[in-house]
């Protein structure tokens, strides 16, 4: 089944309809709740490796408890492994997936944006009408903060970022196979935290390594915001040492682009040509995050208690994945995938008049240097004190072969815990 | 008061009806593993074992190893260490409770059958139907994924799965007897049986 829109799913449901909507009315229209809740309901707001994940996973805990996902994307498109679509090395195709996993497990599949949130009385918005919820999860991810790079926000369509997989991802790879050898191509990193902290050095990796094969007198310019690599820095390094096409510069924060002149400018004032360019903009929580106040001093990300991922901010309101602050953990998939088991148990717990356990998430992060070695850093955490706190970090002595195809069963057995 | 009794009884019986497959402590703390090792460590992939129906202390043995980095893995020290701050008895409660459905992996029957010949030097410690010996800590190699008996196989020929270790010292010398062919046959002889 492919996905369903509003009316579709007021129709299968067969909740809170009027004769007149079933007969042919339009759904956008509906104004009030147009699917009351009949019993304990859960709304989660956004269909990524967090959303989907406690999606799924409140519904294992507890099949009793109603569960509403709001996702307006009909695809989920893996962002881990999408670098590898630039290279050439692997296709969109085989990192999309549809939503029938989670319908199987008895979530109810919105294709609708979630248009604001009312804490007071637990309801989000959609369209014209609103959803009821006794526990809300958000899990927007991030949004791009156009506005911090001068141009950016009326070039979106030219000046691409790539950071969400989807079409971009494909337009970025089409940009790159057209590049005329001995074109230059500018990737600019923004200044952490952002989604992924390794993901714009294991793309780098794959550009470069697409240029080394494909487009011999090319080059790879990187102009990092950050004053280093940020993660696995020294196998990242060893892994570029095959890469003489890159020019890496730290402490290079972008702060203008000009399609017309194909040129970006950073904050030393320095000008620097392009033919291709990748602008990875700097970051915030979702959208609807920061509109429903859940963000921190900073406007940027939302404080969560560690042990149930409640926001600080609003009652019954969890908040999951990329759009967090806080805690010692990457803003990774994996991550993500893990807040999402642990927000699912707290909220049965709660919705059960249980006090929740204390469980605490872990990393497992692979990064492709080439087309077929990959490094590796891992990470697990534990509580102290209702905090989460690094147990350990490892990383891979070097990159190989076999870390790669460790990574392919991670990859498959992870999508398959979050949408399967 | 009757009235009261029967909602009572209702109500506990809604209430054990309801109890979900992430009731138990062990099945709360492993959602972690899941990620890797599949929902009810049911791996369905290739590489990754599963780790449903695994004799407790045969799992808590292998943590042990893990975290210790005996056994070293850089995936699996830092998971182990965590399984072991929240509690290995728990894990391998919940793991040893749940009945292993063998691997959905399709193997070439020719080179199962190649390898069932080829078994002859593994039935003297992992029996003749490969289901080990639990006394003895010899696991049940029956029905894991092909690609994850293949890798281990391999790294006994290496020495990367617990060097030096005296007691896996005729194991490692039969896997550098043996081709990376003959590796892979054993490997789908042993994840076809049922």
């Amino acid at each position: 089944m492919k996905g369903m829109g509003r009316r579709e799913f007021l129709r299968s449901s067969g909740v809170g309809l009027g004769v007149g909507l079933l007969a042919g009315g339009c759904a956008t229209a509906v104004t009030g709740d147009f699917a009351p809740k009949s019993g304990r309901r859960v709304v989660v707001i956004g269909g990524g490796w967090g959303g989907a994940t406690a999606a799924k996973y409140v519904r294992l805990g507890d099949p009793s408890i109603e569960v509403i996902l709001l996702e307006p994307n009909r695809q989920f498109i893996s962002c881990p492994f999408s670098n590898l679509v630039l290279s050439g090395v692997r296709t969109l195709d085989s990192m999309t997936f549809d939503y029938s996993g989670l319908r199987r497990h008895g979530v109810r599949v919105l294709h609708e944006a979630a248009g604001a949130i009312d804490p007071a009385t637990r309801r989000v918005r959609v369209g014209e009408g609103s959803l009821e919820y006794d526990r809300l999860v958000v899990a927007p991810g991030v949004e791009f903060q156009w506005e911090q790079v001068d141009g950016l926000a009326q070039n979106q369509d030219k000046v691409l970022h790539a950071w969400k997989a989807g079409p971009q991802t494909q337009a970025l790879a089409d940009q790159l196979r057209a590049m005329p050898d001995g074109g230059v191509f500018v990737l600019s990193i923004p200044p952490a935290a952002y989604r992924c902290p390794p993901g714009p050095y294991e793309r780098a990796c794959q550009v470069a390594w697409y240029l080394k094969q494909n487009k011999p007198k090319s080059k790879l310019i990187i102009l990092d915001a950050n004053q280093n690599i940020i993660s696995k820095t020294a196998l990242f390094r060893a892994a570029w040492r095959e890469y003489p096409n890159i020019d890496y510069r730290a402490s290079n924060k972008v702060v203008k682009v000009d399609p017309s002149v194909r040129e970006v400018t950073t904050d030393f004032g320095d000008k620097v040509k392009y033919d291709v360019v990748n602008l990875i903009p700097p970051q915030r929580a979702g959208t609807i995050a920061v509109q429903a106040d859940l963000v921190g001093a900073d406007k940027r990300w939302c404080e969560v208690n560690h042990l149930t991922f409640e926001s600080v901010k609003a009652p019954n309101i969890h908040v999951i994945g990329d759009s967090t602050i806080g805690l010692p953990v990457p803003k990774s998939g994996n991550v993500a995938n893990a807040m999402g088991k642990v927000a699912a148990v707290a909220i049965v717990h709660r919705l059960n008049g249980k006090q929740p356990p204390e469980l605490a998430p872990g990393n497992t992060c692979y990064s492709w240097v080439n087309d077929r070695e990959a490094i590796a850093v891992v990470n697990t955490y534990k509580i102290e004190n209702g905090k989460v706190v690094q147990i350990e970090q490892k990383l891979t002595p070097g990159q190989s072969v076999a870390v790669a195809q460790n990574s392919l069963g991670w990859a498959r057995s992870i999508w398959s815990d979050v949408i399967g | 008061m009757q009235f009261v009794i029967t909602i009572v009884l209702v109500l506990a019986t809604v209430s054990v009806v309801a109890a979900g497959p992430l009731d138990s402590p062990g099945a709360m703390k492993a959602l972690n593993c899941s990620a890797c090792h599949g929902f009810g460590g049911q791996s369905a992939v290739d590489t990754m074992p599963i780790l449903s129906g695994l004799w407790p202390e045969y799992f808590k043995k292998a943590i042990a190893d893990y975290a210790s980095a005996k056994r070293p893995s850089v995936e699996m020290e830092p998971y182990a260490k965590q399984v072991m701050q929240f509690g290995v008895d728990d894990y391998a409660a919940y793991f040893g409770g749940l009945k292993r459905e063998p691997t959905r992996i399709k193997v070439d029957a020719t080179a199962a059958g190649r390898g069932r010949v080829a078994a002859q030097p593994c039935v003297i410690c992992h029996g003749p139907e490969g289901r080990g010996d639990r006394a003895k800590l010899i696991p049940d190699l029956a029905g894991q994924p092909p690609g994850y008996l293949k890798n281990q196989m391999m790294l006994f020929r290496e020495d990367k799965r617990s060097p030096g270790d005296p007691s896996l010292k005729a194991i490692k010398e039969l896997m550098k007897s043996l081709s990376d062919d003959t590796m892979a046959d054993l490997a789908a002889y042993y994840s076809s049986l049922r």
